[in-house]
């Protein structure tokens, strides 16, 4: 089934905040509220990591957070999107260098979108998850392909075995 | 007795806004003890405080400690440090710093009601106090040019006047949401299906209240009289404008949200007494003194008593700053009031104490 087109359509958000000062987070509501409504583009805020596709952190990372938030991002499955969101989840902020602060969710885990601002306006968040889907998307292909490439490879069996027979590559047995 | 079962919640949970773990056991669906760990988001703010920032700065780096009551975190900081410097402000700026206050407590109590009903699973109800609150973000953005973190009070003053134009935007916006917010009480007070997940759900008595410390809104739903804007009148003259008390009985989760409308009620003739009789004056106070001593301030923020204690030592950089915020002395409360509930309430019931957790961890 080609899960693509559903995914760029619905995308499922999932939201943590990684020691923030709840100001992101309260525009994260704001955005689900009447006003700004990402639910008429068919986002869901949920709360399970593992039917997610785009993880939108807030807050500087501080080490009692740090764990759960590389165990959240390793139970999503791929392809996935990571939206940093306000000015300390991006570096820091006027957190960093506190002696219980990491200090920018990107030393841990790979960062697509970085939304700026303290705190961040409902427009600016909504604008990165649409930039963040285009990357989605760009990543689903991707991922489509390589599962394509392998498939291709198994049917044309002949091919494989000239390659065999030219000593490129080994039988995998005997 | 039963089977017992432990349950944990957090630390990323969808009924949660913050990191915070609750663990629960319980006997049949109830829950019979629960454990809480809030301390996820300890930054260090108090030590940076003291050290890396000067006691100017400060004021802006406490505003960070929590986003949705940012101006209590400032307004009691710039006023220990007032006290500190031994100025007094002017009387404008103590009236503005009241708006943005009263401003506040709308926004943030509108976001606490409708997290109540999302909890309850009275999505609609989210949607149409979302909605309604809406009009506070953009009085606020009007007022001090952010929807959050408005960084309006700093050591000495305000930063910003209030346009007679933004004056009447404030007050036109009030006359409109006043009938909204009846329709809002109608609806939390007397809706058949949100009282069966609010009503006698979450109660905690008025000697537990006294006994395990409760502040704010808390503790005047079980019945305990205790607000700082009735206690204090030196810093912010909140009787002036008339502040009223506000308490229920009952103690559940109805109760607050009743205690929290109402006093949208109350922070709504602030606002408009306060532009009333918005004296003229300068907006700040200048001073060269540096900080010496020692003087504790304490500040009534949306959930309850805020406490700040400074001390100086004739330098840039303070000595010691220490915050007790409001949800701090509420954790104690909050795990007792758990106690023979439904497991199926406890997001409704987390959601009614209105926790701040980076406000408790700093």
């Amino acid at each position: 089934m080609k899960l693509a087109p559903y995914r760029k359509k619905s995308p499922w958000i999932l939201h943590f905040n990684a020691g923030g000062c709840n100001g992101c987070d309260i525009e994260i509501l704001a955005c689900l509220g009447p006003k700004y409504d990402i639910e008429r583009f068919g986002m869901i805020n949920t709360g399970n990591p593992k039917q997610s596709d785009v993880l939108l952190i807030t807050g500087p990372v501080t080490k009692r957070t740090r764990e759960r938030l590389v165990e959240i991002y390793a139970q999503m499955p791929e392809p996935k999107v990571v939206i940093s969101c306000g000015a300390c989840a991006c570096t820091g902020g006027v957190f960093r260098g506190m002696y219980n602060c990491e200090g920018g969710v990107d030393q841990f885990i790979p960062v697509d979108v970085y939304v700026c601002g303290c705190g961040t306006r409902p427009e600016q968040i909504i604008d990165g998850v649409v930039q963040a889907l285009g990357i989605l998307e760009k990543k689903t292909r991707a991922m489509e392909e390589s599962v394509r490439l392998k498939k291709e490879a198994l049917k044309e069996g002949e091919q494989i075995n000239r390659r065999h027979v030219a000593g490129e590559i080994k039988p995998a047995l005997t | 007795m039963g089977k017992q079962y432990e349950i944990p919640v957090g630390a990323q949970h969808i009924s949660l806004l913050e990191p915070l773990h609750f663990r629960f056991t319980t006997e049949n669906e109830k829950i019979v003890k629960t454990d809480a760990n809030v301390f996820y988001v300890h930054r260090g703010i108090e030590q940076a405080c003291c050290s890396k920032f000067k006691f100017r700065q400060v004021s802006f780096v406490v505003g960070r400690v929590c986003g949705l009551c940012s101006i209590s975190h400032t307004t009691a900081y710039s006023q220990v440090a007032e006290k500190l410097l031994k100025i007094e402000i002017p009387r404008r700026a103590k009236y503005l710093r009241m708006l943005v206050i009263e401003l506040d407590r709308i926004h943030s109590h509108l976001l606490c009601l409708s997290h109540v009903a999302e909890n309850s699973g009275f999505e609609a109800l989210f949607m149409k106090t979302m909605q309604y609150r809406e009009f506070s973000m953009e009085l606020l953005e009007a007022v001090c040019g952010n929807r959050i973190q408005y960084d309006f009070s700093i050591v000495g003053g305000v930063t910003r006047d209030l346009k007679p134009e933004v004056a009447d935007m404030i007050l036109k916006r009030l006359d409109h949401f006043m009938p909204q917010l009846e329709e809002l009480i109608g609806i939390y007070k007397n809706n058949w299906t949100l009282s069966l997940k609010n009503k006698g759900v979450g109660r905690i008595s008025k000697e537990d209240a006294m006994r395990l410390n409760v502040v704010g809104p808390f503790a005047r739903a079980a019945g305990l009289a205790v607000d700082v804007r009735n206690e204090t009148e030196d810093l912010l003259p909140w009787k002036e404008v008339g502040y009223e008390m506000i308490t229920d009985t009952a103690g559940d989760v109805h109760a607050r949200n009743m205690v929290r409308l109402r006093e949208i009620e109350v922070s709504i003739r602030i606002i408009r007494n306060v532009i009333a009789g918005l004296p003229e004056s300068d907006l700040v106070t200048e001073t060269k003194a540096f900080p010496e001593g020692e003087a504790t301030v304490r500040l009534e923020a949306p959930r309850g008593e805020l406490f700040y204690y400074a001390k100086g030592n004739k330098t840039q950089v303070l000595e010691r700053l220490k915050i007790k915020a409001p949800t701090f002395s509420n954790v104690a409360g909050m795990v007792h009031a758990f106690t023979n509930n439904e497991y199926a309430s406890a997001p409704a019931i987390i959601a009614s104490y209105d926790p701040c957790l980076s406000c408790t961890a700093r």
